[in-house]
């Protein structure tokens, strides 16, 4: 599996990385979210997808 | 005649709502789970007519859509005519900087702030808040009583944001009381004009100060905003102030609603209390919760600028809709359980702080000073307890649902020797 954040959508609620700082990381420029890799390992799909679920903006998207 | 005809065919689901109301301000969380379940799409024929959105999904949709629903307000500062906004009904005298523009003029303001507010550079005020927060109970402790309100929440934001602007520390109370009236005196109280005018304080000194710091910058925002220039040009006096103005009244009431409504229900709840004091991993989750129930930012207004329909609710250009967050963040279709406070409720996608592109700017400083705030209760009065017959809300609560007194006791205790500077 792996991840993205539509930055058209992402407005920096943050709660994906409450929910997986693992790969989350919000930027210093303007507060939105970056995926630090794609690939999601498997330990942390349940991470994901609570940060899925959990965005407001419908900005995180699974492939 | 035939404009009024269209516009009255397009309502048809009329409903009796004033935000801004006493019975609003008391019965709110029914009001809109009754509207949510029989009649989600509402039209009330108060302050000039408008639609309400009380469904999370909807209120999503449409601030994501800021081309067909916008923020931007006009405002002629000669006749005092308004148009548009995001109040219902308009504030006179002001424009909000970047929350009342649209594209393209929005894009360039952000681009111009949003670096200043990033995770990264606001916690260079972490430890400013604990000192704040650590001064104020320190001027209360030995005397085991406090107004939470006026001796803690309402000037611990009002000095953080200060120091953010850069303003000497001791004129807060200047700057935050008008700002904490105006957003609870109703419209048609005589008090309501007075209040307005205790702005015009705020406007000289930021024009003076910004003046100063033409001359001799330093590294805090109102010197940002006197030299700095947004889309190539400098700042004009009217922007700078409106800018200025937008994130004195973003940050300084809501974080006081917030934090006043979370100190209540731990007083209400030891249970909650003692388990936050015992785990204090458990804030970042309890925080998000305490906005998602509380929903300092009760509604606010975007304008129709052409006309559209969202998903099969057609709106016509000229309409307003006011977005209820907090009915949002009630959404049963969204939480489960939505009208108990669960401190580590998770996945937790409320929209306290907005959705779509006007959302928070100051979301990571609020809940900076948040943290600091509630941590220094539960480190050192520990076991207050809020006089409940004295408590005053606020009369309207349709803009910032927070009080105005919350009379506390405590054990008293001794000082840590914190200091305001
Ligand atoms: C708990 C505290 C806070 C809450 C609940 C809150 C809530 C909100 C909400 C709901 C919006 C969206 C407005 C809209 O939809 O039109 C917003 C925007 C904004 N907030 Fe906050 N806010 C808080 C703290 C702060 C702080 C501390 C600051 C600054 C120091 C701030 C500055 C702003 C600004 C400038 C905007 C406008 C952004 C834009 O239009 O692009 N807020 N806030
Ligand atoms: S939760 Fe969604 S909108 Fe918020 S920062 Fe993460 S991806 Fe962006």
């Amino acid at each position: 599996m792996k991840v993205r954040v539509d930055d058209r959508l992402c407005q920096g609620h943050a709660m994906c990385t409450l929910a997986c700082p693992e790969l989350f990381e919000l930027s210093d420029e303007d507060g939105h979210a970056f995926v630090r890799q794609a690939d999601v390992p498997p330990e942390l799909a349940e991470k994901i997808e609570q940060a899925v679920r959990g965005c407001p903006e419908g900005a995180i998207q699974t492939y | 005649m035939e404009l009024q005809m269209d516009r009255y065919a397009a309502q048809q689901n009329p409903v009796d709502f004033d935000h801004h109301s006493a019975d609003h301000a008391a019965n709110w969380p029914s009001a809109f789970a009754e509207l949510r379940a029989n009649n989600p799409r509402p039209w009330s024929e108060r302050h000039g007519g408008f639609w309400i959105a009380t469904k999370f999904k909807d209120i999503v949709s449409i601030g994501q859509r800021p081309d067909f629903f916008s923020a931007h307000k006009d405002y002629d500062p000669v006749t005092g005519a308004i148009a548009g906004g995001i109040s219902i009904p308009a504030i006179p005298g002001l424009r909000g900087v970047p929350n009342e523009t649209a594209s393209p003029e929005w894009d360039g303001v952000r681009t111009f702030i949003n670096r200043r507010f990033s995770p990264r550079a606001v916690e260079a005020f972490r430890l400013k808040a604990q000192q704040f927060a650590a001064a104020l109970i320190d001027d209360v402790i030995e005397t085991g009583r406090f107004d939470i309100v006026e001796d803690f929440t309402n000037p611990m934001p009002a000095l953080v944001t200060m120091e953010l602007f850069g303003f000497p520390l001791d004129e807060w109370r200047a700057f935050a009381d008008p700002f904490h009236k105006i957003i609870y005196t109703p419209r048609d109280d005589p008090e309501f004009p007075n209040t307005v005018r205790g702005l015009d304080y705020f406007r000289q000194r930021v024009e003076e100060v910004a003046a100063l710091r033409r001359i001799e910058p330093r590294d805090d925002l109102l010197s940002h905003f006197a030299n700095g220039s947004i889309d190539g040009k400098p700042l004009d006096g009217e922007t700078l102030y409106n800018l200025a103005f937008n994130i004195l009244a973003g940050g300084v009431d809501t974080t006081t609603a917030l934090t006043s409504n979370t100190l209540i229900h731990l007083s209400r709840h030891p249970e909650d209390r003692e388990r936050l004091r015992s785990d204090r991993a458990l804030m970042p989750l309890a925080r998000e919760e305490f906005v998602r129930f509380f929903s300092p930012i009760h509604a606010l207004a975007r304008n129709v600028v052409e006309d559209v329909e969202v998903d099969g609710w057609s709106f016509k250009k000229g309409e307003r809709v006011l977005l209820a967050y907090s009915s949002a963040n009630r959404d049963p279709d969204v939480f489960d359980d939505p009208d108990r406070v669960i401190l580590d409720r998770f996945p937790n996608k409320h929209i306290g702080f907005g959705a779509g592109m006007h959302r928070c700017v100051g979301s990571f400083l609020a809940r900076i000073m948040f943290e600091a705030m509630i941590n220094e209760v539960l480190d050192r009065i520990p076991d207050y307890q809020v006089v409940e017959e004295e408590l005053v809300v606020y009369p309207t609560i349709g803009n910032i649902n927070g009080w105005v007194h919350i009379p506390a006791t405590f054990t008293p205790g001794t000082k840590v020797g914190a200091r305001i500077e």
